[in-house]
């Protein structure tokens, strides 16, 4: 149901605090279960479930109040070490944590759905059989049924989306408390406060609309929090940027006027400098805002690990370093899949059970360390684990086995490109389908989401001592720095995140394979595209032998974009060419020049992209 | 589009007057309804883009908007001709995109009345498809030829543009 107008600020306020709790709870939970002596801890999660419950009964939310007060109730009796901390303890609360981000979410989709909390609630409650305070406001005497018939406020208006939720303001959190006996249908059916127990007109119950498992991602990204000190730099900039127009102004019309003609190219000079200056800090500024730390995937991280090495039966540490490393809101929502696919590989494929590790002279507990760091105008992030490593020729027999690739393709084949393979969709080293993998989906997963986002993959294999994995991202995706190209004089831009190198070669390097023009570069054999022909330009340098090659890496695959001349590195906005234009194969956008003229934006993923599936 | 046909006559002209901007291509004159028109501006440097259909002369800085530019004697099957000092871009809005066309000349906007325009001819000999012609307006001694671009690209749009390479 869609929430009342007038107390939308209130509800705002209220999925803002609890979403950013429950992704604190999940994190602190975890460590808990590492340090259960925390005290410090015990009670900042006891507090936050706490501060959880209060705002939802004040906002009538009884599914919320009902789950998060048990919860609360066994975590009580945890803080007074009533209860010791078991495996099966947290497996419940963190059970629990995840009905409750379900409702949340139902909150913040505007309708609330009937969930089945006795499931969870009936877990919780054996923990709390010696408990000396009844539950007496949430006794689980009321069916679920009952419970959501009362949610959509039977409101005497009749409204299916009904105010309750938010006209229960103080009044109706006064007769929640003082009506404990009341039913809460009765009690969340208060839309005027001078009638706490208003009959409630028996409503036909909601049907369950959408499935559940909407619950996983709370993560709200169409608001922005922007920190008061970077604003005020800002609207500095921004000040800046004015008094710059005028000196321009004034430098014109000085010009215009006939004043000091001589000293006008200098004075120019120093402005076209300092402009430079503003808006480029101006440009760092507005970035910044649209920056998170990445830490907010990395957050969910400890809990699958955690799940995933019981699952698997294995002991994992996972290390996180560079959670505060920012970087683009767009980026951070696509990065998360990939990273999850990377981990889970990891544990299951990588680390080696406790006995064969020990087996092996190595830790009993497998490391995972996931890092992210800032490179330039990159962002580096790394799944790292010392596992078993990869081994190539279990890789290369098993896509022989699947058809993937031909024998002959195969003897063509570095090493790099087999450590590719894994990245074809249907690729698994698994005999067995299990829930955990073995479909053969997750590293196409991970190779589509790091496409889209115009990054890099790079594997590094070290045999019986563990793989890393990196991912190389630009760090956002609206300006971008581009390596200007001439292609049979016509200018296009590549993205320069997608470059690996440049460089000059003679057209007698080339070699023939298999009708496809490659270079031959260092350890490996690098396709090559000749951009003339894949764009149709007219031919005008038939007669030189020497190019330059551009070497362009989408996810994990190399190609080399033949030009004519490289023309140099610049910082451009990218330009949509509208509907009409926006499915052209290899180009990207476009962006426009100092001069004013429109240059294309070469898209690496629709020219590498052609001959994978 | 006959709405904006119908959004003059009923709005302004109490269902008399419409105004057309009337343009030349290889000495024939087009009308076209002057509420689709944005702009008319001289013709500048077009950055081509590679991988489409054979009339999209390419892409233009439209301060600071990237639109595409149409070349209708392309569009028409007309023969090239070389542009020159009188050679105009009009800047319209099609299917809810800004869209420039290349034309010969942009003469002048006239105001006709809607009884003028008489239905086009069945069989059309110029090479303009049938559907984007929406009419024919005889006036004493000139023939104008009324365009429907809309139309035209709310039917091309799906089959060329995204198809193509």
């Amino acid at each position: 149901m869609s929430i009342d107008c007038e107390d939308q600020e209130l509800l705002e306020g209220f999925l803002a605090e609890t979403t950013e709790l429950l992704e604190k709870l999940d994190d602190d939970l975890i460590s808990l279960e590492k340090s259960p002596e925390d005290a410090e801890l015990m009670n900042r999660i006891f507090r936050s479930i706490h501060t959880v419950k209060g705002a939802s009964s004040f906002l009538g939310f009884d599914m919320l109040v009902k789950v998060t007060h048990k919860t609360e109730d066994v975590l009580n009796r945890l803080r007074k070490l009533e209860l010791s901390l078991t495996p099966e303890i947290m497996d419940v609360i963190l059970e629990a944590v995840d009905l409750v981000k379900t409702l949340v979410s139902d909150i913040k989709g505007g309708d609330i759905v009937e969930r089945d909390l006795e499931g969870t609630i009936s877990k919780l409650i054996p923990y709390l059989s010696e408990n000396a305070f009844e539950a007496t406001v949430l006794a689980p005497v009321f069916a679920p049924k009952q419970q959501s018939a009362a949610t959509p406020p039977p409101a005497p208006e009749a409204q299916p989306e009904g105010p309750a939720e938010g006209a229960a303001s103080f009044a109706a959190e006064a007769a929640a408390t003082a009506v404990q006996e009341a039913p809460a249908a009765e009690r969340a059916a208060a839309p005027q406060p001078v009638a706490p127990a208003a009959q409630p007109k028996p409503q036909p119950v909601k049907e369950p609309q959408k499935p559940a498992a909407k619950g996983e991602d709370l993560s709200d990204n169409s608001t922005v929090r922007v920190d008061v000190k970077r604003l005020d730099d800002l609207m500095n900039q921004v000040g800046e940027l004015v008094l710059e127009r005028n000196r321009m102004i004034q430098l014109h019309s000085d010009y215009q006027s006939g004043l000091d003609p001589t000293g006008f190219g200098d004075d120019f000079g120093k402005l076209s400098k300092r402009l430079n200056f503003v808006t480029s800090e101006l440009q760092m500024q507005v970035l910044k805002m649209r920056m998170l730390p990445v830490e907010k995937v990395f957050k969910k991280f400890p809990r699958i690990v955690r799940n995933l090495a019981r699952d698997l039966g294995k002991e994992v540490d996972l290390v996180i370093y560079g959670e505060e490393t920012e970087l683009d809101r767009s980026v951070v929502d696509e990065i998360g899949d990939p990273l999850i696919h990377l981990i889970r590989n990891a544990l299951d494929h990588g680390l080696e059970t406790p006995d064969q590790r020990l087996a092996s002279g190595k830790e009993r507990t497998g490391t995972v360390v996931l890092s992210a760091a800032h490179e330039g105008n990159q962002i580096v992030i790394s799944i790292k684990d010392d596992g078993r490593g990869i081994d190539p020729e279990r890789v290369s027999k098993k896509a022989l086995e699947k058809g993937l690739i031909t024998e002959e393709q195969l003897a063509s084949m570095g090493s790099r490109e087999i450590l590719d393979l894994l990245f074809l969709p249907g690729f698994s080293t698994k005999e067995q389908t299990t829930d955990l993998s073995g479909r053969g989906v997750g590293m196409d997963v991970v190779r589509t989401n790091i496409r889209k986002l115009n990054g890099i993959i790079e594997i590094k294999n070290d045999i019986g001592n563990g793989t890393e994995f990196i991912l190389k991202l630009p760090l956002t995706l609206a300006i971008i720095q581009s390596l200007l190209v001439e292609v049979e004089r016509e200018v296009y831009s590549i993205p320069l995140a997608s470059v690996i190198e440049t460089m000059r070669v003679s057209k007698k390097e080339f070699h023939m394979i298999g009708g496809q023009e490659v270079l031959k570069l260092r350890d490996s054999v690098l396709p090559l595209l000749r951009l003339q022909h894949t764009f149709g330009c007219q031919e005008f340098y038939s007669e030189r032998d020497t190019c330059y090659v551009v070497i362009v890496g989408v996810a994990e695959k190399r190609i080399g974009l033949i030009v004519t001349r490289l023309l140099g590195q610049q910082e451009v906005a990218i330009k949509s060419l509208g509907k009409f234009l926006s499915n052209l194969p290899g180009i990207g956008g476009s962006t426009i020049m100092g001069d004013g003229r429109v240059a294309l934006i070469v898209d690496p993923i629709g020219l590498v992209g052609g001959g994978a599936a | 589009m006959e709405t904006a046909l119908t959004k003059v006559k009923s709005e302004e002209y109490g269902g008399e007057l419409i105004q057309l901007v009337s343009f030349n291509l290889e000495k024939e004159e087009y009308g076209i309804n002057v509420l689709m028109v944005r702009e008319i501006i001289r013709m500048l440097n077009i950055t081509r883009v590679p991988n489409t259909p054979h009339y999209v002369e390419g892409v233009i800085n439209l301060r600071g908007k990237v639109i595409p530019i149409i070349s209708l004697r392309r569009k028409f099957d007309l023969m090239e001709a070389e542009y020159d000092k009188r050679t105009r871009i009009m800047v319209m809005e099609v299917v809810g995109e800004l869209m420039g066309f290349i034309v010969d000349e942009v003469s002048e906007v006239i105001r006709i009345s809607e009884k003028e325009i008489q239905p086009p001819p069945p069989v059309v000999s110029s090479g303009i498809e049938q559907e984007c012609m929406s009419g024919v307006i005889n006036q004493a001694e000139r023939l104008l030829v009324l365009l429907d671009l809309e139309k035209m690209f709310s039917a091309d749009e799906r089959r060329m543009f995204s198809n193509v390479a």
